[in-house]
């Protein structure tokens, strides 16, 4: 976890059952295992496996990506804001989580 | 309306041309070495498309309705083309989207990624950036929670050889 992951979001204020967008951006290599070293061994593999959005208790979204996933793995989504609460955004690849943030989201 | 001028500018461009080209040339070693530091290769057809597609759909009928795929035509970069999956029809407690699959079919690993979604979510649309090894079809399947399955399908051109995978 180098660098914390980068968030936007449209609105922590929103209107109940507005949609709010969110945009993530984090710092991942996402080795696709594809590659050879100078020497002509196998780069191994080292990929984001995980990732999950949840509101409160309530689970939004949960992403798994492969290998055709750019670097620094970019994801946007949305979600009906029902009730208030804690968007927590989890990532994580094989050697467990990588990259956590979290954002306020207050229905009013 | 040639001046003397630009003749001489024209003679200095050809002879830097030449010496590039001479360097070029010796450089071609390192850069031939270079190209083969990858195993990636591209699937020769859309046949493990088509099984993650078929293994996707579970015998349900596939309807290309419902569900947006945007992409650019032309991807500039390949090492990171956005794609925007949506369901385009209303999201409400009855009717609302349980997973949707990307499959990028000659990429050597066609699924790029699935995702899942709950009745809390409320709404049906993501985007991701892709890493494409060349031109090609791509292709989004959603699974509806009344049972249907909606796809959209892309074509997008690429430049080859800057896939990074």
């Amino acid at each position: 976890m180098a660098r914390p992951p980068r968030i936007w979001i449209s609105n922590e204020t929103p209107a109940p059952g507005e949609i709010v967008r969110v945009r993530a951006q984090m710092v991942h290599v996402m080795e696709s295992g594809l590659r050879l070293d100078a020497s002509g061994q196998t780069v191994p593999q080292d990929i984001l496996t995980g990732f999950t959005a949840s509101l409160g208790d309530s689970l939004l979204l949960e992403w798994t990506p492969e290998m055709a996933i750019s670097q620094n793995p970019y994801i946007e989504f949305t979600f009906a804001a029902r009730h208030s609460g804690r968007l927590r955004m989890v990532w994580t690849d094989r050697r467990g989580v990588v990259a956590q943030a979290d954002r306020d989201v207050t229905v009013g | 309306m040639t001046s003397f001028g630009s003749d001489m500018r024209r003679r200095d461009l050809l002879a830097g041309a030449a010496a590039l080209g001479g360097l070029a040339a010796a450089g071609l070693g390192p850069a031939a070495a270079q190209a083969q530091s990858t195993t990636a290769m591209p699937q020769i057809d859309s046949a493990e498309a088509d099984r993650l597609a078929a293994e996707f759909a579970a015998g349900a009928e596939v309807l290309s309705q419902g569900l947006a795929l945007d992409l650019p035509a032309l991807g500039d970069n390949p090492a990171a083309v956005p794609v925007r999956v949506h369901v385009t029809e209303p999201i409400t407690d009855a009717s609302w989207c349980s997973e949707i699959i990307v499959i990028a079919d000659l990429n050597p690993g066609p699924l790029a990624c699935r995702f899942r979604f709950t009745a809390a979510t409320g709404s049906a649309d993501v985007t991701v950036r892709l890493r494409l090894i060349r031109s090609m079809p791509v292709r989004a399947y959603a699974r509806m929670e009344d049972g249907r399955v909606l796809m959209a399908r892309r074509d997008i051109t690429v430049a080859p050889g800057g896939c990074g995978l």
